[in-house]
């Protein structure tokens, strides 16, 4: 179902003058680096809209050029919900671009999910409270990085 | 579809103001809702109450309660307070409570440079263990790893604040109020004697209360340790608690559920603190269709405690993984994914 988009920039502007507060994980977030982002493209593999953490899964490349799968952690279900994101915003096979805080392990494809821009250019914020998509999404957007990102490129969180 | 527009013309007009370029955001509810659950404010809860007078413990302060209420309201089915509907924690004074300068951030957590910890306040031990605590919040950016990441239950007074959705639902002897997290119940046995048959504590302990009016007064002890959020002080086994719960109606149909709380605990507080809870009706997620549901910590929570002492995270491919969406037992059987939908299990 399609809306307005001058409805969506009202959902925005509404998000980025003060709603509540960010959401609070069940678990600690800090095995997640969230001072860089990293911008992945894939398909989704599945979408898990469980309690404790929802987990966004997707296939796509890694630095060898071998698809992988991928597993991105975000918010509780009633978190998620209040941010517009239910169990039906993903689908199987669809085309994602996912812009995430990377796992502090090297060589674990995970991170934490900040902000997800669907094939249609629409944003989903499935995100925990690690994140601001808010604020991240007009970082990314204000810097280009959301028009000129390659798979894989990583940005500071801060300048 | 008029209203929306000009909702959306007044918007954009703000949104050049402030020189933003708003990305489309992915709905798939209802705008005008989606608008609602941005825009949601928790109702501020009262300052915490002044006691009467100083009370030596739970009971006693129980007891003056009870007495104040001449023996409590006898309710009725038909005379009881109405609690329906779903509701979702608003600010509490934790913070306050257990930093110099503390304030409630919103997300539930004590954060990272919030505040110095206030002295005087613990017991010397549960005061040095705190100030480690916080030394690895401010130091890590948050609490390393949490005790709820084993599906624990977030147990008393953790109960009160986690962030989650709760109901509430009264019959003349019990209240019920229900967690999302951990699917964790408590239940009030109104006019009731503290009994202990198991001959242990529990994390949500044994709760008696009464009614004075349209106020549930509750009294709760026989709790497991545990703490009162991430980044705070922990709690002890002597740990006991008075609440005083009432509903309170604010502008165009807001309702806050306003818990006042004395927390007694001779090993871990120097002398006892009073606090402020709140919780607030979500009507607007009720019209999203959100409801109380299985929590599946146990079948799809894959972080764990590593020996580093910090939280790690199990992913597909590693043995211990749990794929939420996997199947059962008995995968040969059809019909057996717990993803029907789309049947993703691998």
């Amino acid at each position: 179902m399609k809306y307005s988009n001058s409805i969506t920039k009202a959902l925005l502007l509404a998000v980025s003058v003060g709603a509540a507060g960010a959401a609070l994980a069940h678990h600690s977030f800090a095995q997640f680096d969230s001072s860089v982002q990293i911008f992945i493209e894939g398909r989704v593999a599945s979408w898990s809209y469980t309690n404790p953490h929802s987990w966004l899964y997707i296939e796509a490349l890694d630095e060898k050029g071998e698809l992988q799968k991928w597993g991105f952690e975000g918010a509780a279900p009633i978190h998620a919900a209040r941010q517009g994101v239910t169990g039906n915003t993903f689908k199987v096979g669809e085309k994602v671009k996912v812009i995430v805080s990377p796992i502090r392990e090297e060589g674990r494809r995970a991170g934490t999910v900040c902000f997800v821009v669907k094939e249609d250019a629409s944003i989903a914020r499935p995100n925990d409270g690690t994140c601001d998509s808010i604020e991240s999404i007009e970082r990314w957007k204000s810097k280009g990085w959301l028009d000129s990102a390659k798979h894989l490129d990583k940005h500071p969180t801060a300048d | 579809m008029k209203i929306y527009r000009t909702l959306g013309a007044i918007a954009l007009g703000i949104v050049i103001a402030a020189g933003m370029s708003a990305p489309a955001m992915a709905q798939d509810v209802d705008p005008a809702l989606a608008a609602r659950l941005a825009e949601f404010k928790p109702m501020p809860p009262p300052p915490v109450e002044a006691l009467a007078k100083e009370f030596k413990s739970a009971e006693d302060h129980y007891q003056y309660l009870l007495q104040q209420a001449k023996g409590g309201t006898k309710h009725t089915a038909a005379t009881l307070p109405n609690w329906e509907g779903l509701w979702t924690p608003g600010p509490n004074t934790i913070a306050q409570t257990f930093l110099d300068g503390g304030k409630f951030s919103g997300t539930g957590t004590l954060r990272a440079g919030a505040g110095p910890v206030k002295k005087g306040v613990l017991t010397p031990p549960y005061e040095k263990q705190f100030m480690e605590r916080r030394a690895e919040v401010d130091k890590a950016g948050q609490q390393v790893f949490d005790r709820l990441t084993r599906c624990e239950f977030p147990a008393m007074p953790r109960w009160l604040w986690e962030p989650y959705g709760k109901e509430f639902s009264h019959s003349p002897k019990q209240t019920w109020m229900m967690n999302d997290f951990m699917n964790e119940t408590r239940r009030v046995y109104i006019n009731g004697k503290h009994v202990n048959v198991d001959g242990k504590h529990s994390a949500t302990g044994d709760s008696i209360g009464f009614w004075d009016k349209d106020k549930l007064i509750i009294w709760t002890k026989w709790i497991n340790p545990a703490d009162f959020t991430r980044g705070a002080p922990l709690t002890s086994n002597k740990i006991e608690m008075v609440e005083t719960w009432r509903q309170v109606q604010g502008a165009k149909g807001a309702r806050q559920l306003v818990t006042q709380v004395t927390i007694y605990d001779p090993i871990a507080l120097v002398k006892p603190v009073s606090l402020v809870y709140s919780h607030d009706y979500r009507p607007d997620l009720e019209e999203l269709g959100v409801r109380i549901r299985n929590w599946e910590c146990s079948n799809s929570s894959n972080s764990y405690l590593g020996p580093d002492g910090k939280t790690h995270v199990y992913l597909p491919g590693d043995s211990q993984y749990k794929d939420a969406l996997g199947t059962t037992d008995f995968p040969e059987l059809p019909g057996q994914s717990m993803d029907p939908f789309n049947e993703t299990a691998k």
